[in-house]
C-alpha cells in the first residue's frame, strides 16, 4: 500500500541500506501533516452516512432521468446500490486520509473501475456529481479544521479527476 | 508493505466499515519522533551492533571458527556478517513502518528453509539475533556503558523520555526473526 513510510522502505531497500536521515527526514514530514488528515478522518467517519446520502440526492437531482424506469436508480434495489456506492468512495476517502496518500483508492476504488462501468452501462456523470456536490458542501471550520478540509478536498478532487 | 497506518486501513476494508480507532494513529504520530530517533540509533550504529553480535556469537562457541565451522573460513564469515546486517536492516524498517509485514515479507519468509538447507545452525543465529536485540535496545534507550562497550563506547544523546512502548515493539521484530528462525 502505497504511503510515505512504504516508497522511502521501498527504495531504500532497492539501494540496500539503512534509513539514512534523509529517509527519516520524509517520515517526519508526513507526520507533521498527520494531524490534519486523522481530523478530517474522525470527522467523516463520524459523518459518512449522511455525508454519502446528501452527495446521492444531489445528483439524482440533477439527473432526474435516472429515475426512469430501466435507468441507474429504478427500483429500490438500484437505489440502495447507488448510495452504497457514494458511500464506498467516501469510504476510500478516508481510508486515504488515514494513510496519507492515494492508494486506497488507487488499489481499490480506480483501478478498473471504468471496465466495470462500461460493463454495467453505469454513467459516471452522476457520481462526479456528486462527490462534486460533498467538494462543495464540505466547510470550515463548521465541519473541520482549515487544512483537514483542504486535504478531505484534494481527495475528492482525485476521485472526481479519476472519474471524467 | 504495509505501515501502521495502511495496516489499520486494512483491516477496516476487511468489514468494509471506516477506520475507527483514530486515538491508536494519532498516538503513532504523537509518538513519531521518539520512533524516528529510535531508527537513527539502530541505523546509526549498525555495523558496531551486527560485529558485536557475531563475535559475540563466536566467543560462546569457539567450534564456529574453526576448520568445518560454519563462520571458517573469512569468506564464510563475511557471510554471516553480512546477513546480520540484513536482518538488522528489515528490522529498522518494520520499526520505521510500524509494523512487521516488510520484515515476513521481504526477510524471513522462506529464510528459515534457506538456511537448513545451508546447512547454518539455528540455535547459533538465534544468539546473534539476541545479542543485537540487547544492544539495539541499549542504544535506543541510551543505556550502554562505558563498561560494556570499552574504547568504542558512543551515545545518541537524544533527550531521555518513556521509550518503554517503542523498547518493546522493537523487541518484538527481534523475537520476531527468532521464532521464525526456530
Amino acid at each position: 500500500m502505497k504511503s510515505v513510510v512504504t516508497t522511502v522502505i521501498t527504495s531504500a531497500d532497492a539501494a540496500g541500506r539503512f534509513p539514512s536521515s534523509s529517509d527519516l527526514e520524509s517520515v517526519q514530514g508526513s507526520i507533521q501533516r498527520a494531524a490534519a488528515r486523522l481530523e478530517a478522518a474522525e470527522k467523516l467517519a463520524n459523518n459518512l452516512d449522511n455525508v454519502a446520502k446528501e452527495a446521492y440526492a444531489a445528483c439524482i437531482k440533477k439527473y432526474p432521468y435516472l429515475n426512469d424506469s430501466g435507468e441507474a436508480n429504478s427500483t429500490d434495489t438500484f437505489k440502495a446500490k447507488c448510495e452504497r456506492d457514494i458511500k464506498h468512495y467516501m469510504r476510500l476517502i478516508q481510508y486515504c486520509l488515514v494513510v496519507g496518500g492515494t492508494g486506497p483508492l488507487d488499489e481499490w476504488g480506480i483501478a478498473g473501475g471504468r471496465e466495470v462501468y462500461r460493463a454495467l452501462n453505469l454513467p459516471t456523470a452522476p457520481y462526479v456529481e456528486a462527490l462534486s456536490f460533498a467538494r462543495s458542501r464540505g466547510c470550515a471550520p463548521r465541519d473541520m479544521s482549515v487544512q483537514a478540509l483542504v486535504e478531505y478536498n484534494a481527495l475528492l478532487d482525485y476521485t472526481i479527476n479519476s472519474l471524467s | 508493505m504495509l505501515d501502521a497506518f495502511s495496516r489499520a486501513v486494512v483491516s477496516a476494508d476487511a468489514s468494509t466499515s471506516v477506520v475507527s480507532d483514530i486515538a491508536a494513529l494519532r498516538g503513532f504520530v504523537a509518538e513519531g519522533n521518539k520512533r524516528l530517533d529510535a531508527v537513527n540509533a539502530i541505523a546509526s550504529n549498525a555495523s558496531c551492533i551486527v560485529s558485536d553480535a557475531v563475535a559475540g556469537m563466536i566467543c560462546e562457541n569457539q567450534g564456529l571458527i574453526q576448520a568445518g565451522g560454519n563462520c571458517y573460513p573469512n569468506r564464510r564469515m563475511a557471510a554471516c556478517l553480512r546477513d546480520g546486517e540484513i536482518v538488522l536492516r528489515y528490522i529498522t524498517y518494520a520499526l520505521l513502518a510500524g509494523d512487521a509485514s516488510v520484515l515476513d515479507d521481504r526477510c524471513l519468509n522462506g529464510l528459515k528453509e534457506t538456511y537448513a538447507a545451508l546447512g547454518v545452525p539455528a540455535t547459533s543465529t538465534g544468539r546473534a539475533v539476541q545479542i543485537m536485540k540487547a544492544s539495539s535496545l541499549a542504544h535506543i534507550n541510551d543505556t550502554n556503558t562505558e563498561a560494556q562497550a570499552g574504547k568504542r563506547f558512543k551515545q545518541m544523546g537524544s533527550a531521555k523520555g518513556d521509550c518503554s512502548a517503542l523498547t518493546a515493539e522493537a523487541g518484538s521484530y527481534f523475537d520476531r526473526v527468532i521464532s521464525a528462525l526456530s
